[in-house]
C-alpha cells in the first residue's frame, strides 16, 4: 500500500471511530460532521473526500460493525445444538445482544433506512441479506434433520421471522428494553411460528 | 367513575358548531398549511422540510403558520391522525367484505397498502420518525394507530369465536406478529416498488404461516 493510500485509510478509520462514539453518545441527529472531524483530528474537507455525507459515515460505521457481527456468527453457528426453534432463538439472541451494546447507534441505523439523503452505496437496515441467509440455512438444516416440515415455504417463514426481529426493536426504541427482554419476546414469536412448521406426526394429527 | 365528565374536549367541535367567519378563515388557513406540509413532507421527508418552506408553499408567513401549529411535529401529527382515521375506515370497509379469518386479515393488510399506494413518501417519512425515541412514542400513542392494531386482534378473536382458530390461539401474540409483517412489507412497497398484487400474495402467505399453529384439530 502506498503511503498516500495508507494515510487515507488511517483517516477513514479515525473518522469512523469518532463518528461511532458521537452517534452513540450524542445521537445521530445532534452530531455534526464538523464535530466528527474535530474529534478525529482531521479537517472537514478530508472527511468529505472519503465520505459523501453524514448518512454515508453512519452506513460505513454500521457496515464495519455488521462485518464483525457476522464473523462472530459464522464462528458460532456450527456449534449450535438443539432443535431448529432453539437454534433460531440463539441466532436472534446473539443479534440483540450485539446490537444493544450500542443501542442509540443501532436505532439511528434503523431510522436512516428511511432517510431521504440515502446514497446508493449505503447498506441500510433491513436490506442486509446476511441474516436472511443464516436463518434460511438454519431452516434448511432443520428440514434435513427432520424437525421442519419439508412442505414449509421457507422464504415465507424467513420473512415472518425477519419482520418480528426488526419490529421487536420498537421495544428498545420506545421502552428502553434490553437485549434479554427483546430476546424473550422473539423467543415466543419463534415458538409460535415453529408450531406452524413442525412436521406432522401421528401423535399430533 | 360516573362523575368524571367524558366531554371535556369540546373546544374543537364547538368551533365547528358555531362557524363564525373568523373561525372559518382559521380553518381554511389550517387546511392550506396542512396541504402544503403534506406536499413538502412527501417531497423532502420530515427532516428536509422546514417550517419556512411550508409557509412559502402555503403562501403565508412563518408567523401565520405558528399561529396555528406549535411546531413541525405538530403538523406531522395532524396529518398522521387524518390519514390514520381514514385508513381505519378503509380497513373496516375491507373487513366487512371479508369471509373467514384468513381473508378478513388479508383485507386489512391490503386496505393499508392500497391506501398508502399514492402516498408512499409520506409513509416513508412516518417510518423514519417512528424510530425516534420521543416522536415515535407519540405516533404510536395516537388513538387511530391504537385502533389499527386492535382491528387485527378483533379479527383473530372472531376467528376463535367462530371456531376457525383454537381456543389457545394466543391472540395477542399473533396479532402483534401480523402487525409486524404488515409494517415490514411497507419496505417492499417503498423501496422495492412492489405492486398491490405482489404485496397481497406475500401477505396471504405470511398470514397462513402465522395462523398455521392455531388451526383446530
Amino acid at each position: 500500500m502506498s503511503v498516500r493510500k495508507s494515510q487515507k485509510e488511517a483517516t477513514r478509520q479515525r473518522v469512523l471511530d469518532a463518528a461511532r462514539e458521537l452517534f452513540e453518545t450524542k445521537g445521530f441527529d445532534a452530531t455534526t460532521v464538523r464535530e466528527i472531524a474535530s474529534m478525529a483530528a482531521v479537517s472537514v474537507g478530508s472527511v468529505f473526500t472519503t465520505f459523501s455525507s453524514k448518512s454515508d459515515i453512519l452506513s460505513q460505521v454500521m457496515a464495519d460493525r455488521l462485518d464483525a457481527l457476522y464473523a462472530e456468527l459464522d464462528r458460532l453457528v456450527p456449534h449450535l445444538r438443539g432443535s431448529t426453534p432453539d437454534r433460531l432463538r440463539s441466532i436472534f439472541a446473539i443479534h440483540y445482544a450485539f446490537e444493544t451494546r450500542r443501542t442509540r447507534l443501532f436505532l439511528a441505523h434503523i431510522a436512516a433506512a428511511y432517510n431521504w439523503t440515502l446514497t446508493p452505496s449505503s447498506r441500510p437496515y433491513g436490506r442486509n441479506q446476511r441474516l436472511r441467509l443464516v436463518i434460511r440455512d438454519c431452516l434448511t438444516e432443520g428440514v434435513t434433520r427432520g424437525d421442519v416440515d419439508p412442505a414449509t415455504d421457507l422464504e415465507i417463514v424467513v420473512d415472518a421471522l425477519m419482520a418480528s426481529y426488526a419490529w421487536t426493536y420498537r421495544l428498545a426504541a420506545w421502552e428502553d428494553a434490553d437485549a434479554e427482554t427483546m430476546s424473550k419476546v422473539m423467543d415466543r414469536h419463534i415458538g409460535l411460528i415453529a408450531s406452524g412448521f413442525r412436521p406432522p406426526t401421528p401423535a399430533n394429527q | 367513575m360516573k362523575h368524571v365528565s367524558s366531554n371535556i374536549e369540546v373546544t374543537g367541535e364547538a368551533q365547528v358548531r358555531v362557524p363564525t367567519r373568523r373561525a372559518l378563515a382559521k380553518q381554511q388557513t389550517r387546511a392550506k398549511v396542512l396541504a402544503a406540509a403534506r406536499r413538502l413532507f412527501s417531497e423532502s421527508g420530515y427532516e428536509g422540510a422546514t417550517i419556512r418552506d411550508i409557509a412559502a408553499e402555503a403562501g403565508m408567513s412563518t408567523g401565520a403558520v405558528f399561529a396555528n401549529f406549535t411546531d413541525k411535529s405538530d403538523l406531522f401529527r395532524e396529518i398522521m391522525v387524518a390519514d390514520m382515521e381514514a385508513l381505519v375506515d378503509a380497513m373496516r370497509d375491507g373487513v366487512a367484505r371479508g369471509r373467514g379469518v384468513d381473508d378478513t386479515l388479508l383485507k386489512l393488510f391490503v386496505a393499508g397498502y392500497a391506501f398508502y399506494k399514492s402516498r408512499l413518501p409520506l409513509a416513508r417519512a412516518a417510518f423514519g420518525i417512528s424510530w425516534m425515541p420521543e416522536q415515535g412514542q407519540e405516533l404510536r400513542d395516537l388513538a387511530p394507530v391504537q385502533i389499527l392494531q386492535e382491528l387485527f386482534t378483533e379479527q383473530l378473536n372472531l376467528g376463535v369465536e367462530r371456531g376457525e382458530l383454537s381456543q389457545e390461539a394466543e391472540v395477542k401474540l399473533r396479532s402483534q406478529m401480523l402487525f409486524d409483517c404488515y409494517l415490514a412489507n411497507f419496505q417492499e412497497a417503498i423501496f422495492g416498488g412492489w405492486s398491490l398484487e405482489a404485496l397481497q400474495a406475500k401477505s396471504k402467505d405470511q398470514i397462513r404461516v402465522i395462523l398455521a399453529g392455531a388451526r383446530r384439530g
